[in-house]
């Protein structure tokens, strides 16, 4: 009997946690989140309203985040109406500030506001992560497992980009199919994903993850040095092959040199050169044997996925680039997989997941899969209140 | 060249021999003198860089030793002795901690020789390093020249390990700074002075791999001999290059070998040593010594000048004394003064010009008896022929008289005539004699040899085929453009006259008379042959005395005439003569008579035989 008012002491003391614990993953209205990108937007009014589902990248997020886009990938609005926030601020490539829309269709997003922050470099997001000067943040895929040491909550998307060689047509040097399958066997992508990924990310064989087409380990991912130099020594010439990168991407610099001492180890004579600004159209036709190219899925669906890559790489590689018939069987997506492998005018090397660092305040986020948006409109902030969501505003 | 050229040359060339030998004595020792001047620049720069060297590698081992013993370092080392250890997490520690450490290289190599993190190669994670794992005493060792491999291409670099040891498992750190321009820019070099750098990171040379402080060396293929021997054998050794003609773009280079753990050739220092300060100098040092020289030369020439015509002023009096007494003034007395052999040389010789003057007029006065005897012998002969009928004709008359006065008048008539004939005979000697006494001087005027020749051989035509003597013929062989001479056509003609007739006295028995003219040099020339019974030597020495004669009835005048005709012309007459075959006359007349020098003496140009004359 002693022992009763103890075990309802227990038993309230239990309920109360439970109510304290329900409290606090009930969400919340209000606050501001304070939210960093690399990429320096400067305009969403050429195609506002009209940014493809397919197009990646902070300016479509942020699009996704100002309009209302159909959610099925692929299909177009009909009339553009506004989405969970609407623009408040906008100081192009600098910052811009986004107001929780009260008539959002699907409900009024819980954040009061969404203060972005563009052009920030990786090291400086991270700092501000460290420092809890920001709340969300794109973080380096190479650079995830350092901020996690550095007590960053990181949150990694399923490996979405495919990081690759390609080789483009009509250069003289790798017009020999054997040069290429030899870089390609020379190349040990496991320390690519070891080493310079620090374990995030996987290493590819394919040109979609297995997570997408389930066919991914049917390719082989490993180095074959013999062979590599055993095809070498077939060739002729021995040509000096050079291999571009976006000289902006330290990742790509990273796997390029990588590459580098690979295929020296292979007796094979390449050359690491950095291409300002990767992404203009005229860097696509520098003086390259070989570049690496980045190449995000902008669909979970396979086909999809493929007829997008291949509408990329057509006009730089010799493969076939026609679209996949629609619907496509997992055979036919093997094959077409299978033909451009076997190619080797793409070596697929590694597939990486998309990082994002998040403040101990940030809830409900989740990272974006190919073809989703940036989950804003349904997170909230812990300890945020919309009184002190508008004090913070004010 | 005179006497006085040669001695002003002799002494020019002993003055000038001597300046340059002192003029390059003084170059060589100069030369020597900046040649250690340089060889101790040099010296000075490899002590230095040797210096640089010992405490730079001091330093890369401290700061190596430093990595090693570090707190991060140590946490690695006893990660990576875990089983199962993640390597993966310390592949970008060797960037950071190399650029806190000032190290171009530093890896950290696991126990098994695979690099966990390359700071000068990022990318080499995961291969092997495996010289790094060998036994050696690291500590012990130091700093060390190495070959490094970046993604550059190798390189040189001052390198030190150090090892953490963990349990059974050993962390290398391998860290230095590379060997380049970086290390030669830090060298403090003299003025003048300059250091390069090869790195011999291939079998043969490259000129690429040749640095200076500003990166690859310019003209590093002039490089090549010195670098290439040096590869061959490694050595100190020492070479000069001439960027260009200039003599003060030269270099001279200093190799130093810089070898590696094995001793194996890395690299080779080269520390130039500019001779333009050098150069400049010699410049100065050539251009004083010219100018002195010049200086020296001027009042060297001017007193080998003046030396000279010191000396040979006696010399010079005394070869006009010779020329003196060539011509024929023998009372020349030269005026030399002083006690030398000089001296001695012009007191002898007015000594014998003066004994040879005496004994000329001893001489002229002995010949001036002999011809007077002989003038009186020769008169004496000729008078005493007519003298003698003269006699015996009137001791004829008078004994007729005496003893038979009925012939007396047929014997006066008789002896008349011959006393009659007799006298004509001394009156024609007499004439003769008045006639060579009375040889005119030649009255020049323009006169062609071969038209005088023409008239003399028409005078006696008629002698050469004249009846009861054997016949004569006469040839001649005249020259058509003979030029004309300014000569006495009378007097000439009276010799060529002589001449004629001494022929024709020698060929009794007939024979052939030639006369040639020719000419050249300005002269004209008349020979006169005859195919006579030719002269001895002994006659053709004396064939112009006058008086001499080899005829029984001559005067011996014909031949002195003729000589005196030509030698008043100023020409030249001469003999030949062979026994048996005849005899020649050859004589030379200028086209002026001025030309040549009076009295000139007769050549008796070839002597074969005897001939009457």
């Amino acid at each position: 009997m002693s022992r009763r008012p103890a075990v309802i002491s227990a038993v309230v003391v239990l309920l109360l946690c439970a109510e304290r614990v329900e409290t606090a993953r009930r969400p919340k209205h209000g606050g501001e989140l304070r939210l960093e990108i690399s990429e320096a937007v400067q305009t969403l009014v050429s195609n506002a309203g009209r940014e493809s589902a397919e197009e990646v990248g902070a300016k479509a997020q942020i699009v996704a985040l100002v309009y209302d886009l159909p959610d099925s990938p692929g299909k177009q609005p009909v009339e553009v109406k506004p989405g969970p926030f609407v623009m408040a601020e906008w100081d192009p490539g600098n910052h811009a500030v986004l107001k929780a829309n009260s008539d959002y269709r699907k409900g009024r997003p819980f954040l009061n506001s969404v203060q972005i922050q563009m052009g920030r470099s990786a090291r400086d997001m991270l700092v501000d992560l460290e420092l809890g000067r920001t709340d969300l943040a794109e973080i380096p895929v190479e650079q995830a497992r350092r901020a996690t040491d550095r007590g960053v909550r990181v949150s990694v998307s399923k490996p979405d980009e495919l990081l690759a060689v390609v080789f483009p047509a009509g250069r003289a040097a790798t017009e020999d199919a054997r040069v290429r399958e030899a870089l390609a066997a020379a190349i040990d992508r496991a320390s690519l994903v070891n080493f310079i990924l620090q374990k995030n990310g996987e290493a590819a064989g394919g040109l979609l993850p297995q997570w997408s087409s389930g066919t991914a380990f049917l390719f082989s991912t490993a180095a074959d040095a013999g062979r590599a130099k055993e095809l070498w020594a077939q060739i002729t010439g021995s040509p000096k092959l050079v291999l571009g990168y976006d000289s902006g991407d330290s990742l790509e610099q990273s796997v390029a040199e990588r590459i580098v001492v690979n295929a020296k180890e292979a007796g094979i004579s390449v050359t690491a050169q950095g291409i300002p600004g990767a992404g203009s159209a005229a860097s696509k036709q520098g003086a390259f044997d070989a570049r690496l190219m980045r190449l995000r899925m902008t669909s979970p669906l396979p086909r999809v996925a493929l007829t997008n890559f291949l509408a990329t790489l057509g006009p730089v590689a010799k493969i076939d680039a026609s679209p996949l018939p629609d619907p496509a069987s997992p055979q036919d997506i093997y094959d077409r997989e299978r033909a451009i492998v076997s190619s080797y005018c793409v070596v697929s090397l590694v597939w990486l997941p998309q990082v994002y660092g998040l403040s101990a305040r940030v809830r409900n986020w989740k990272a974006p899969g190919p073809g989703e948006t940036w989950p804003l409109a349904d997170v909230w902030l812990e300890g945020a209140t919309e009184s002190a969501g508008e004090k913070e505003k004010q | 060249m005179t006497f006085r050229s040669k001695l002003f040359w002799v002494f020019t060339f002993a003055l000038l021999l001597s300046v340059g030998l002192i003029a390059a004595g003084v170059m060589v020792v100069s030369q020597r003198a900046f040649e250690g001047l340089n060889q101790q620049h040099s010296d000075a720069l490899v002590a230095q860089f040797q210096r640089e060297f010992e405490r730079r590698g001091q330093d890369i081992v401290h700061r190596v030793q430093g990595i090693a013993d570090a707190e991060p370092t140590v946490r690695m080392a006893i990660d990576l002795s875990r089983p199962k250890s993640d390597v993966s997490i310390y592949v970008n520690d060797a960037r950071g901690v190399s650029r806190a450490h000032q190290l171009d290289i530093l890896d950290f190599v696991a126990n098994d020789g695979s690099i966990i993190s390359s700071a000068e190669w990022p990318a080499r994670f995961g291969y092997k390093l495996s010289w790094v794992t060998q036994p050696e005493d690291w500590a012990a060792r130091g700093s060390f020249l190495t070959k490094v491999e970046t993604p550059e291409g190798p390189t040189l670099a001052l390198l030190s390990v150090a090892t953490v040891r963990v349990g059974d498992n050993n962390l290398y750190v391998a860290g230095g700074q590379r060997l380049g321009k970086e290390f030669l820019a830090s060298l403090v070099l003299p003025a003048g002075m300059r250091a390069l750098l090869y790195l011999n990171l291939d079998p043969t040379y490259q000129p690429a791999n040749l640095l200076d402080a500003a990166g690859p060396a310019n003209d590093a293929e002039r490089f090549a001999p010195i670098l290439e021997k040096e590869q061959q054998q490694p050595g100190q050794q020492t070479a000069k290059i001439n960027w260009t003609s200039d003599p003060a773009s030269a270099e001279i280079f200093h190799a130093l070998p810089l070898l590696g753990r094995q001793k194996e050739l890395l690299g080779v220092l080269l520390v130039g040593n500019s001779q333009r300060e050098v150069a400049i100098l010699e410049n100065r040092i050539i251009w004083l010594a010219l100018g002195v020289v010049g200086i020296g030369l001027v009042i060297g020439l001017l007193l080998s000048w003046w030396g000279a015509a010191r000396v040979t002023q006696p010399v010079r009096k005394l070869a006009e004394g010779a020329r003196e007494v060539a011509a024929g003034n023998w009372s020349t007395h030269v005026d030399v003064r002083g006690g030398g052999e000089i001296g001695q040389l012009g007191r002898a010789f007015n000594q014998m010009t003066q004994q040879m003057s005496e004994q000329r007029e001893r001489l002229v006065q002995s010949e001036r008896v002999a011809a007077w005897r002989e003038v009186a012998r020769r008169l004496a002969h000729e008078l005493k022929n007519p003298l003698f009928p003269l006699q015996t004709t009137v001791e004829n008359l008078q004994r007729s008289k005496e003893q038979r006065p009925e012939q007396f008048e047929e014997v006066f008539r008789e002896s008349t005539d011959i006393l009659l004939s007799e006298i004509q005979n001394l009156k024609t000697i007499t004439e003769r004699f008045s006639d060579f006494s009375k040889m005119p001087q030649p009255e020049l005027a323009s006169v062609n040899l071969n038209e005088v020749v023409r008239s003399a051989i028409r005078l006696f035509e008629a002698q050469f085929g004249a009846v009861g003597r054997p016949p004569i013929t006469p040839e001649l062989h005249l020259e058509e453009n003979l030029p004309a001479i300014q000569a006495d056509q009378a007097l000439l003609h009276r010799a060529l006259e002589n001449l004629i007739l001494n022929a024709m006295d020698a060929m009794p028995a007939g024979g052939v008379l030639m006369l040639r003219t020719t000419h050249g040099n300005g002269d004209v020339h008349l020979e006169i042959s005859d195919t006579g019974t030719g002269l001895t030597p002994k006659e053709c020495g004396r064939l112009f005395t006058p008086y001499y004669t080899t005829k029984q009835h001559g005067t011996g005048l014909g031949l002195a005439i003729v000589q005196s005709v030509v030698s008043d012309h100023g020409g030249r007459i001469s003999v030949e003569s062979e026994t048996g075959v005849g005899t020649s006359f050859h004589i030379d007349l200028p086209g002026q008579p001025a030309r040549r020098a009076q009295n000139i003496p007769i050549v008796l140009e070839k002597e074969k035989g005897k001939e009457g004359s």
